[in-house]
């Protein structure tokens, strides 16, 4: 049974790259539009890993990813930030809220693909 | 000793100048960066779909000439060039989708630009404002404490601006970023 993503950005052109080049490589893959839509459909549905951006409205990232692992089910789930954001600063906020990894935008889908296979298989 | 009627006209004119003429071309900047991001909306949506088709067309031909190659006996040098031009599509495939994600970042700039707009066209309106409040008639001494406040406020406004407005795009080029599990 194909592993299960969550990629979670407000960009709409964002999302349909990330789509594009996970399900290419055969992933099943949700997506949701900001923080709270990702946090909304994490409850209903289980993934086996949550793929986020940072800068979103009404939830970002870093709210999202302690959202997440305050629900029992998401408490080891990998989560990864996809952001444009490179700071060490922000970096530091992402681990210490529960990110597994960061990855900074834009992507190489060949890239993205592996960190994902290391990550869930 | 009262500062001189004129002068004080003079100064209040500048400031309602400064303010009203700022508010009239960041407006246009304004209109101009809208028209930008929808252009480049459009322009995503339209390069994006067309990839996608162009994708979904040389993957179907692909199985077709490989469906082709395993019925016919194909010279080995012939199968091998079909599977490195298979590779280089990959590559440009791959290229594609990195390139693809420039809407992201150019909207995230044209946001920041649009905010830093608004909030300067505050900071201008309220000196517009505060000078409206300056009297006619004023002496020196006072004219140049209401002057030191507008100043002061413009200075806790635009800082008080440039805290807000974190740049989150520093990239400058299309190269994918970095990437790090910890």
């Amino acid at each position: 049974m194909a592993k299960t993503i969550l990629a979670v950005d407000d960009s709409g052109s964002l999302r349909q790259m990330v789509v594009f080049s996970l399900r290419a490589a055969g992933y099943q893959v949700t997506e949701a539009v900001d923080g709270q839509d990702g946090l909304d459909k994490a409850k209903s549905q289980s993934f086996d890993l949550v793929l986020t951006d940072q800068n979103m409205p009404r939830m970002d990232g870093l709210a999202l990813i302690r959202a997440l692992r305050a629900l029992p089910d998401y408490q080891r789930t990998p989560i990864l930030m996809l952001t444009t954001e490179s700071s060490d600063e922000m970096k530091a906020k992402g681990r210490a809220a529960g990110a597994n990894g960061w990855l900074v935008k834009p992507f190489d889908p060949q890239r993205l693909t592996e960190v994902v296979r290391k990550v869930i298989g | 000793m009262t500062a001189n009627k004129t002068s004080t006209r003079h100064i209040k004119e500048l400031l309602s100048g400064v303010s009203e003429h700022s508010n009239r071309h960041l407006s246009e900047v304004e209109t101009d960066l809208i028209q930008t991001n929808i252009l480049l909306q459009e322009a995503i949506a339209k390069l994006s779909a067309s990839f996608m088709a162009i994708h979904e067309a040389v993957s179907a031909q692909q199985q077709v000439v490989h469906a082709l190659v395993a019925q016919c006996d194909a010279p080995a040098e012939l199968v091998s060039a079909l599977h490195a031009q298979g590779e280089q599509v990959g590559v440009h495939v791959n290229a594609a989708v990195t390139g693809l994600q420039f809407q992201d970042m150019t909207n995230q700039l044209i946001s920041r630009m649009m905010r830093r707009i608004n909030g300067l066209r505050d900071v201008l309106g309220d000196i517009g404002l505060d000078s409206e409040g300056i009297p006619a008639e004023m002496d020196e001494a006072s004219l140049a404490v209401r002057l030191d406040r507008i100043r002061e406020a413009v200075h806790a406004k635009s800082s008080a601006l440039e805290n807000e407005l974190w740049k989150a795009v520093c990239q400058t080029h299309m190269e994918s970023g970095d990437i790090e599990l910890f």
